[in-house]
């Protein structure tokens, strides 16, 4: 409190009040997503409020029931421990491919990295059918497979261009230091540069969880079994076009499954902040 | 053997052994698919039949089709218009919440709230809420004696609804931004006040070029993330492509022919299309970066 | 040399732990479970078969998979019906896949490229062409003659509105017809006399006009149906008309002047403000129900499937929902044909008896319907029909007596040709264009024309 005063006697104040306003404007569908939740279905759209007129918690216990016994704690369990295998996967395929591109030399390399890079242009709606056809061969339809097993092998090129961007950004001096104590490429890799590349990796971390977490279509396709859906397959769950839909239900599970996002995000983003990514430079 | 040769050949199976995940990848994975789309994009193909060799035929229609045109018109507004102007957003913001100061911490969570949301139908609804025809914007507009108008439901200002959906969702950038910023070491900082140079100075001599290498990977990646923007666009109309296909994005396009139309051959050429059109831009960017984007190697 | 060695035997550790984490989390879920919730406890009922006989033969366990697009209520209702399903016919699992309106058809498209279709989909007259058209469904023919779906108490015009190009393909689960509703409460609040059951196009302008004058401007009378998918508005004007969308060989079948005439008389409505404005129809495309025009009391007029009467009804505080046929041509003919929702096989299934077993069930047996109800339209087996209606709420005794009424009216259609979904967007681009000023009727007619003739060509 006291700091706040300070810098708003300092002057400080418009940047305060442009940053407040800023704010307000990135929670407002927030705000009102969460409001919704605790209206019935037939306020939602009728009040523009941010106070329900008829406070309810109906929504919360019919969205959580879910369907046939299924829970929405059931899909969150599914989809914590399909995110945190995406992470692993990201995190060692794609450092380790980013090390090469980064740091090694070896023939063709430039060329394989151009690979990468056009392997990104694709829009996955054309390659969605040959792959699913792949996968179906391989009797992996309904299940997680196909969602985990690419992530090991470094397809996402995002990860890999932004490690190899954050390593590239490591001076080569220090690798200097590892070569000189007679470490070959694998002290290099585990001792140096995976830990100053830190923030790329908690960068990984981050987005893989948001964007596994909030993919639809590639869950939609390959998880037709209940047991097995997602939160994003949930939400989906309560609305049909062609009949009714369940918005305060599946608003409320919306603010629900955005709660981990949240928290994962700024549990992650301290280290990003507060640097643990200063220190080994000092040395 | 030859020392030199054997050397060399070490250094390639590192090199290899590193890539070999991704290699895999490529070959098991990634190669099938891309590879069966283009033939795909040599066919006409409904997904329930057989593909049907038709050479070029789909290539030449493209550029015949008035929709096809249109979608890469817009598509093209979008990203010319929407990547400068998120990256600038999320820069602008990274360094404000880079300041240290201490009571700003839950600023940063808030500013990527946004982002959270993705493409969920929350923000489909809430977008046409707030640009709607009795929407919170004009409400906030009428208020200071300016006119409303249907933002999102006219053809004229729909897109611009989606740029301005971009924006707001610049978290990803923002936070990439954030950790680069976090790399410049501090004593950089440090040196320079002590030669006297205030902030502006430091944001270009010391900040900026230190941080060009994420700046450059930003710039691509939301280029060729934009390129193949579909969600914003399929939510927000419905799937439609907006009034009059004011929102009819390249890949919504791809999406209807091959999916609601079965014409998944056509679909596969637009693909093909496109990426040839991401790849120019992106190497137009690499050559550039040869001049603004500086490496500590 | 030890830390380098530990470093990289950490590396393999993790990634065999989390592999280790993805085969018991996958592995434990995929192939084991099938069915789903399908162990309903209870007495199993060995071989009672109502309304149906079974296929002699082996009763070892077969695995049929089912889709169908609904929300939660509708999901859980499914489910019930399936589990009966599974109780009369212990030796058939049946394995459920459902999604929303949208992803269902793409999941279905990709399933079928994939040669993963199921066995029993749930089909709709918007695609069916599509994927009859293309030998993706069976011909139920064989199943009837072979006795394990029994339609013999459907009325010929209900397997008439399943029939593609001579071949039956789909069965209904309800038929439905659509018609439009108006809310007894606004209409008495606003002091207007309710339609006729056998209005004209003239008294839907002119209820339009009452409605603008009396709620001084705040509502319209109707939404702009000028425009967005060719049926049923549009078609059954053409049907009145004495034409039909498209000829039994595939090209388009109505005239130019039907046509003109059709968005002509929209635009008279556009100009005079009876109806939303361009922009107000585009903000209100394709928005889910409990926020189009006619809940959220923009207008007072609103075309909807019959089946739907309840679900109106549960929006609104106030009022009963009445229902009154499509407006009629006065020298016209009649342009009902049968609507619904319904039930095909798919070719590629490698179960078509068993399937055909489920699709008999669930439209014939007495302890479907009496879950089912109207949920998708009135029953076509005509004692089942018989059978729900005292089950049912005013709202969908009112739905299922306004079919009834209407039945008799219809006629058979015409199934649209492969490529139909391209002339619908051509369609609806071309009255979006007049809508906002961008073309001339006549110009628009024009072009239409023209692409629909390309596209059908082809």
């Amino acid at each position: 409190m006291q700091r706040i005063l300070h810098t708003w006697k300092h002057g400080k104040w418009l940047t305060h009040l442009l940053i407040i306003a800023g704010g307000f404007i990135m929670i407002y569908p927030l705000l009102w997503l969460v409001s919704a939740s605790f209206k019935p279905n037939t306020e939602i759209f009728k009040s523009g409020s941010f106070i329900p007129a008829t406070f309810t918690l109906e929504n919360y216990r019919y969205g959580w029931q879910g369907l046939s016994g299924v829970t929405f704690g059931h899909f969150f369990l599914n989809t914590f421990m399909l995110v945190a295998v995406c992470i692993v996967g990201n995190i060692i395929s794609c450092s380790l491919a980013a090390f090469a591109f980064a740091r090694l030399e070896f023939a063709l390399r430039k060329v394989w990295f151009a690979l990468m890079l056009v392997t990104m242009m694709l829009p996955f709606h054309v390659t969605i059918i040959p792959q699913y056809i792949m996968f179906n061969q391989l009797d992996m339809v309904n299940t997680y497979w196909p969602l985990m097993l690419p992530k090991f092998f470094a397809v996402e090129g995002f990860f890999v261009f932004l490690m190899v961007q954050f390593i590239r950004s490591i001076p080569r001096e220090l690798d200097e230091a590892v070569k000189i104590d007679g470490g070959g490429p694998f002290k290099l890799y585990g001792y140096l540069i995976m830990p100053l590349a830190l923030p790329a990796i908690i960068t990984t971390t981050i987005f893989t969880f948001i964007w596994t977490w909030n993919d639809f279509f590639a869950q939609m396709l390959y998880i037709s079994e209940l047991k097995l859906y997602t939160v994003s397959l949930g939400l989906r769950m309560f609305l049909d076009a062609m009949g009714q839909n369940q918005w305060g239900a599946m608003f409320a599970m919306s603010t629900l499954s955005l709660i981990p996002l949240f928290v994962v995000f700024v549990f992650f983003q301290r280290y990003l902040i507060e640097g643990i990514a200063t220190g080994s430079l000092k040395g | 053997m030859n020392p030199k040769l054997k050397n060399a050949l070490k250094r390639n199976a590192v090199g290899y052994l590193f890539l070999s995940p991704w290699l895999l990848g490529l070959i098991g994975l990634s190669a099938l698919p891309i590879l069966a789309s283009l033939y795909f994009s040599f066919t006409r193909y409904d997904m329930l039949t057989a593909p049907d060799w038709i050479g070029l035929e789909n290539y030449r229609a493209m550029f015949g089709d008035q929709k096809w045109r249109n979608s890469m018109k817009v598509t093209l507004i979008y990203v010319f218009l929407g990547v400068p102007l998120q990256l600038i957003f999320a820069l602008s913001v990274a360094m404000m919440l880079n300041r240290g100061i201490r009571g700003l911490r839950i600023y940063r969570a808030i500013y990527y709230v946004p982002s959270l949301f993705g493409g969920s139908v929350a923000v489909a609804l809430l977008w046409r809420q707030l640009f709607g025809g009795e929407g919170l914007v004009n409400l906030l507009l009428r208020q200071i004696g300016l006119p409303g108008y249907n933002w999102i439901a006219s053809p004229d200002t729909a897109l611009y609804t989606l740029i301005v959906l971009k924006v707001w969702q610049f978290g990803a950038p923002m936070v990439i931004f954030l950790a680069a910023l976090k790399q410049v070491p501090a004593e950089l900082y440090e040196a320079s006040r002590i030669d006297g140079a205030g902030r502006w100075k430091q944001f270009w001599r010391i900040t900026l070029p230190l941080i060009t290498p994420i700046v450059f990977f930003n710039v691509v990646m939301q280029t060729i993330q934009a390129f193949q923007a579909f969600t914003p666009a399929y939510i927000v109309s419905r799937g439609t492509g907006g009034p009059l296909d004011s929102t009819l994005f390249y890949t919504l396009y791809l999406y209807q022919k091959g999916f609601t139309h079965f014409q998944m051959g056509y679909a596969a050429s637009m693909a093909w299309l496109l990426l040839i059109v991401i790849a120019f831009v992106t190497a137009m960017l690499f050559l550039s970066a040869r001049r603004w984007v500086y490496y500590q190697e | 040399m030890k830390t380098r060695a530990k470093a990289f035997a950490m590396l393999v550790l993790s990634i065999v732990f989390a592999l280790g984490v993805a085969a018991c989390g996958g592995g434990k879920n995929s192939g084991g479970s099938t069915g789903g919730s399908g162990d309903s406890g209870g007495s199993a009922q060995t071989g009672s078969n109502s309304g149906g006989q079974s296929s002699g033969g082996s009763q070892e366990t077969v695995e049929i998979r089912f889709t169908w697009w609904g929300d939660t209520a509708r999901n859980d209702l499914y489910n019930a019906i399936v589990d009966r399903f599974e109780e009369e016919y212990p030796h058939i699992k049946v394995k459920r896949e459902f999604g929303g309106w949208a992803d269902y058809w793409d999941r279905l498209a990709t399933q079928s490229a994939g040669g993963n279709a199921p066995d029993v989909v749930s089909m709709h007259q918007f695609y069916v062409a599509d994927y009859a058209a293309r030998g993706a469904l069976l011909d139920l023919r064989t199943v009837i003659d072979s006795g394990e779906l029994d339609v013999s108490l459907f009325p010929q015009s209900t397997l008439d509105s399943g029939t593609v190009n001579g071949t039956l393909v789909m069965i209904p689960k309800g038929v439905t017809m659509p018609g439009w509703v108006y809310n007894t409460a606004t209409l008495d609040k606003l002091g207007i006399a309710y339609p006729d059951i056998n209005w004209t196009y003239d008294d839907l302008i002119n209820i339009s006009r009452q409605v603008v004058e009396k709620s001084g401007g705040t509502m319209w009378g109707t939404p702009d149906m000028g425009g967005g998918q060719l049926q049923p508005n549009f078609r059954y004007f053409v049907r009145q008309n004495g034409e039909d969308l498209y000829t039994e060989d595939g090209k388009l079948g109505f005239s130019r002047d039907t046509l003109v005439k059709w968005w002509s008389m929209w635009k008279q409505m556009r100009d005079e403000k009876l109806i939303p404005d361009a922009a107000t129809t585009a903000e209100y495309d394709g928005v889910p129900l409990e926020q189009n025009l006619f809940v959220t009391g923009k207008v007072a007029l609103f075309q909807i499937p019959a089946n739907q009467i309840y679900l109106y009804e549960q929006q609104f505080q106030e009022g009963e929902i009445h229902m009154v046929r499509m407006p009629t041509l006065p020298d016209g003919q009649n342009g009902e044909y049968l609507e619904g929702a319904y039930l095909s096989i798919t070719a590629q299934s490698k179960h078509p008896k068993e399937a055909a077993l489920f699709i008999n069930f669930f439209v014939n047996n007495q302890r479907s319907l009496e879950l089912f109800k109207v949920e998708q339209g009135s029953p076509a087996n005509t004692e089942m029909a018989e059978f729900v209606k005292p089950l049912l709420a005013a709202p969908q005794a009112r739905a299922v007596d306004f079919i009834q009424t209407v039945i008799p009216y219809a006629s058979s259609a015409v199934y649209a040709p492969a490529g139909a979904t391209e002339v619908e967007a051509a369609f609806k681009d071309n009255a979006t264009a007049i809508a906002f000023g961008q073309k001339t009727v006549e110009q628009a007619a024009d072009d239409f024309i023209a692409a629909a003739n390309r596209i059908l060509q082809q």
